[in-house]
């Protein structure tokens, strides 16, 4: 899997880990029941302490995102979007109020900060179609 | 006191004319990589050589992996692998027998383990130490102390020497072989980067004394620079805001936790908060330890809350 962190900035590192696992899953890079490299493997590949990446990890399977089997490897889970509707927009709602107050801050209308989402979901959309291509090739 | 590697009470240590290491009580949890960071003569050289006996505390104690300094000091040694700063050893010995004389020592040595690192590292076994470079002098001290099974590995400066390629496996090693076996990691340098990359825990010295102990991330999570327009800094008494400097017409606090919640608490005031930003370690250091930093309005100074020894 192609993840890298940069150490420098001022993100938390397991905090970049989970946005790149969550992107690639929304991508369709990665779908339910893929295996995810263990901790030790992925802390040794990014020169990253072990913690910082099981840190990441539980905050993804606490949020089912991520599944770990007994015997300790890692997988997609199989049903990402299981809570409630309300939870899930619970927990978007934040990032719209970003988007809200950061859009109208830059002097972007209402119209234009619709767009730029929109245009982002199609690009997720376009992305989930190429690798269900790959997907259908490989086979 | 189990889950602790390291933890020291109030440590003094004082050279004629100097308070090398000033009041520090540190604690390191097991099995984290812990970067100690701090300028040159910050006192880190010295607060290590307490930690390994080789130097008596002015006042203070503690313990390392839960053993007393100074009374328990043979069961310390026993468990704790060290690559000193200077990286000196016997001149007249070449690696190879500098192994054979150093594994009687430990009861945990693994030859394995020196036959894995000496290949990793290409070290050239059969040259006397005196006739290696720094590079390769380093890379025989890497070597001794990954063989040793040690529970702790304390590293001072450990890049001295050591190429991108070298330095780059040999984190990788640590990451693998050391940190995710559950054992610790003891790094003292001032080169933030090769530190900021592998350490999850960070501990920040100046002048003998802690200024700053917490998970990286956690301070990356809190600490905020909130930049203030206008002419004279709001009068704040809270005990999260480190740091106050001025640059130009903006007052920038450096905040420790909730950020936002003492940005409104300005706004409240009347002042017009510019900016709520995060930060790197780099720019965490250079704050705190640069506190003469010239203030281009001349007037205003420095730390408004001093860095309280209470940070966590």
């Amino acid at each position: 899997m192609l993840l890298h962190v940069n150490t420098a900035s001022g993100v938390p590192t397991y905090l970049q880990i989970e946005t790149q696992v969550k992107h690639y899953i929304a991508a369709g890079a990665l779908a339910p029941g893929d295996a995810l490299p263990s901790v030790r493997q992925l802390a040794s590949d990014l020169r990253i302490s072990t913690n910082t990446v099981a840190r990441a990890y539980q905050n993804l399977e606490r949020d089912g995102i991520l599944r770990t089997v007994p015997g300790g490897r890692t997988y997609v889970g199989e049903n990402p979007g299981s809570f409630l509707k309300a939870e899930r927009v619970r927990r978007l709602r934040p990032y719209a109020r970003q988007i809200a107050v950061e859009g109208t801050q830059l002097r972007l209308d209402p119209r234009e900060i619709m767009e730029l989402v929109q245009q982002e979901l199609d690009a997720l959309e376009e992305d989930n179609e190429r690798y269900s291509n790959l997907d259908r090739k490989a086979r | 006191m189990n889950d602790t590697a390291i933890w020291t009470e109030k440590l003094v240590k004082t050279y004629p004319g100097v308070r090398a290491v000033d009041g520090l009580s540190l604690n390191v949890p097991r099995g984290v990589a812990y970067g100690f960071l701090g300028r040159n003569g910050a006192g880190k050289t010295s607060t290590i050589r307490i930690l390994l006996g080789l130097a008596r505390p002015t006042e203070g104690h503690g313990t390392v992996l839960g053993f007393s300094i100074g009374r328990e000091q043979v069961a310390i040694l026993e468990r704790t692998a060290f690559v000193s700063e200077s990286k000196a050893l016997y001149g007249g010995l070449t690696p190879r027998e500098l192994v054979r004389f150093t594994r009687g020592f430990y009861p945990n040595w693994s030859d394995q383990a020196v036959t894995k690192y000496s290949r990793l590292f290409e070290i050239p076994m059969d040259r006397p130490f005196a006739k290696l470079s720094q590079g390769n002098r380093t890379k025989v001290y890497l070597l001794l102390a990954l063989s040793q099974g040690a529970d702790l590995l304390v590293l001072d400066e450990p890049a001295t020497g050591l190429d991108p390629v070298v330095l780059d496996e040999f984190l990788r090693i640590l990451v693998q072989d050391v940190i995710a076996e559950g054992r610790t990691v003891f790094i003292s340098s001032h080169q933030l980067s090769d530190v900021e990359q592998i350490a999850d825990w960070i501990g920040l010295i100046d002048h003998g004394k802690l200024l700053l102990e917490a998970r990286l991330d956690d301070i990356k999570n809190q600490f905020r620079f909130v930049t203030v327009a206008g002419n004279a800094p709001p009068q704040t008494e809270s005990s999260e805001v480190l740091l106050l400097a001025s640059e130009g017409s903006f007052y920038k606090y450096l905040v420790k936790k909730n950020a936002e919640a003492f940005a409104a608490e300005l706004s409240r005031q009347g002042a017009t908060v510019a900016e709520v930003s995060p930060l790197g370690l780099r720019e965490i250091f250079l704050a705190l330890v640069r506190k003469e930093e010239p203030c281009t309005s001349g007037n205003v100074g420095e730390i408004a809350a001093a860095v309280s020894s209470s940070l966590s």
